[in-house]
């Protein structure tokens, strides 16, 4: 019953749409400080490196590898968001994308480590290694009526699933938080948010930082469960497809980052049918967007008028007047 | 309260402050007036930290913070209101307000904002609305308010009349004038040399760089250089 359900092809699709979620929560946090970085593809890259060449080369366990994937990846954000507080806008941007360049030509030309275009096969795949314990202490997926695949993709959709509550929850919470109070500050306008004390320097660097972290944490695992990675996987392509996820589905809110994602990787896999056509699909949204709804499709006030109904049909707290605040 | 000795700023290799010296004492109102160009955005620049200037030092209370960033100076009680009505625009009015109060963590934000509200009665009106859909004067105020609510000692209000109409002028004058009652230094950069010597107890006067009169607002309101010098004209 349950098995039936569960489509390895369709498990698969969902493990991407959770990654990319994390990929576009990661451009959301820095776009939330004001910041345009176009360089997630490339700490994405390190993330996946580091965890890919360390968990081959050096045996050491996935989840170390990728924990120290997203830290190299945070690393390197201190280091190119240091600098790059003297940028803004649409120089920041195209000072990230370089940047997310070198990280590209680095990994096809370092072929000693990186094996160049050709790129890194046999990284362990999380579902698998998993599954391997547990079958290790005598666990059989047939108890729960499912096969020995069905069950390694499942396994690395919950773990997925559960990476992203935690990731959601944890940025909501900043959100309403001094620190998210000051990303939303800085964003609206420096001089007013340096005039009210807020550390400027030190609230830009931690977003564009906290972006890099998110970004390479997303690209360890996504070695993990591709278990094939190529400099291609992380180049240019990737920059914008990141970015269209926040623009689609709305950069002033986190929400909007993840409907953005969910969409667009869930888009292109649905219109399958009519093959080359989709992109032509893909490509109208996108400047009916632009026309339309530059703001992305969620938004604030669509946000309020979600809040509003709910509350409407629970009947609740309707007309009291009593309004919380954080 | 504020001391400012032989302050020399540049811009590149240009020289815009030529050692500028000036004080503020406590419980005062300070204007520095001037026309375009005189230094006047430039010296609160330097005062504030956004300038680093390559000789001179600005002492607070008797140290030092030549150099020291806006935040630095918040927590040392310097609230700066900048040029142009810095208000955060998708915030509402309390919100903005509660920003203000940023880097405090005291039980008493609520009342103090309760406290400030009482000066700007539309603020109070217009509480839940966001701030960018205010009137330039009311963004102003919101600008002040916020300002008071990280309790500064000193408050350092630039060009506040920039652009408002002259009735909303006066009111900004008038509220200046009831900070300053209770209890806060003002400095105020301005160029409505008129109404900035009412509200003032000293008067600095900028030209190119320089301080070229000082003295008592009272006097200063009736000297003849004054215009002069506000109209930019050579006073030699």
């Amino acid at each position: 019953m349950l098995g039936e359900l569960l489509n390895p092809y369709h498990l698969q699709i969902v493990s991407f749409v959770l990654i990319n979620i994390i990929l576009g929560i990661s451009i959301y946090i820095t776009l939330s400080s004001g910041q345009l970085s176009l360089g997630n593809a490339g700490f994405m890259g390190i993330g996946a490196y580091t965890s890919a060449l360390l968990t081959i080369n050096f045996e050491v366990p996935i989840i170390l590898g990728i924990i120290l994937g997203a830290l190299v990846a945070g690393i390197f954000g201190i280091l190119i968001g240091i600098p790059a507080l003297r940028l803004s806008g649409v120089y920041l941007a195209i000072a990230t994308l370089g940047f997310g360049e070198v990280m590209r030509v680095i990994f096809v030309n370092w072929e000693s480590v990186t094996q160049g275009a050709i790129g890194l096969s046999g990284v362990p795949h999380l579902g698998r290694e998993v599954f391997k314990t547990l079958t290790a202490i005598g666990f059989d997926p047939e108890i729960l009526g499912l096969k020995n695949n069905q069950f390694i993709y499942l396994i690395v959709v919950s773990i997925l699933l559960l990476i992203n509550i935690f990731i959601v929850w944890f940025f909501v919470r900043q959100n309403k938080s001094r620190v998210g109070r000051a990303f939303a500050a800085i964003k609206m306008d420096e001089k007013a948010a340096e005039s009210m004390g807020i550390d400027i320097t030190y609230y830009k660097v931690l977003s564009f930082t906290q972006g890099a972290l998110l970004a390479g944490f997303a690209g360890a695992l996504y070695a993990h469960v591709m278990a094939y990675i190529s400099p291609a996987d992380f180049a240019y392509h990737r920059a914008i497809e990141i970015l269209i996820f926040s623009v689609f589905g709305g950069s002033e809110v986190i929400w909007g980052a993840i409907f953005g994602a969910a969409f667009m990787t869930i888009m292109p896999e649905a219109l399958r049918f009519i093959s080359e056509y989709r992109y032509m699909i893909y490509g109208a949204i996108l400047i009916l967007m632009m026309a339309f709804r530059p703001q992305g499709i969620i938004d604030v006030s669509l946000l309020q008028w979600f809040k509003k109904i709910i509350k409407f049909r629970k009947g609740t707290d309707h007309g009291t007047g009593i309004k919380k605040r954080h | 309260m504020l001391k400012i000795t032989g302050i020399e700023t540049f811009y590149g290799k240009i020289q815009a402050l030529k050692g500028i010296s000036l004080e503020v004492e406590q419980g005062k109102v300070v204007t520095i007036l001037g026309a375009n160009g005189a230094g006047k955005t430039t010296t609160m620049k330097t005062i504030s930290g956004l300038l680093k200037p390559k000789h001179g030092t600005v002492e607070f209370l008797g140290e030092d913070i030549t150099g020291l960033r806006p935040d630095q100076l918040l927590r040392k009680g310097i609230a700066l209101v900048p040029e142009g009505r810095a208000i955060l625009s998708s915030m509402t009015v309390m919100e903005n307000l509660e920003m203000g109060a940023y880097h405090r963590n005291d039980k008493d934000i609520k009342k103090d904002i309760e406290e400030v509200m009482t000066h700007f009665p539309i603020l109070k009106e217009r509480k839940e609305q966001l701030g960018g859909t205010l009137s330039g004067g009311q963004q102003q105020m919101l600008a002040i308010a916020r300002a008071l609510l990280s309790k500064p000692k000193l408050i350092l209000l630039d060009e506040p009349s920039m652009g408002l109409a002259p009735l909303i002028v006066a009111n900004i004058f008038k509220i200046i004038k009831e900070i300053n009652a209770d209890g806060t230094t003002v400095l105020l950069v301005e160029q409505n040399a008129k109404q900035a010597l009412k509200v003032a107890d000293y008067g600095y006067v900028m030209e190119t760089g320089k301080i070229i009169i000082n003295g008592d607002a009272k006097d200063l309101l009736k000297d003849t250089r004054i215009v002069e010098a506000y109209l930019g004209k050579k006073s030699s």
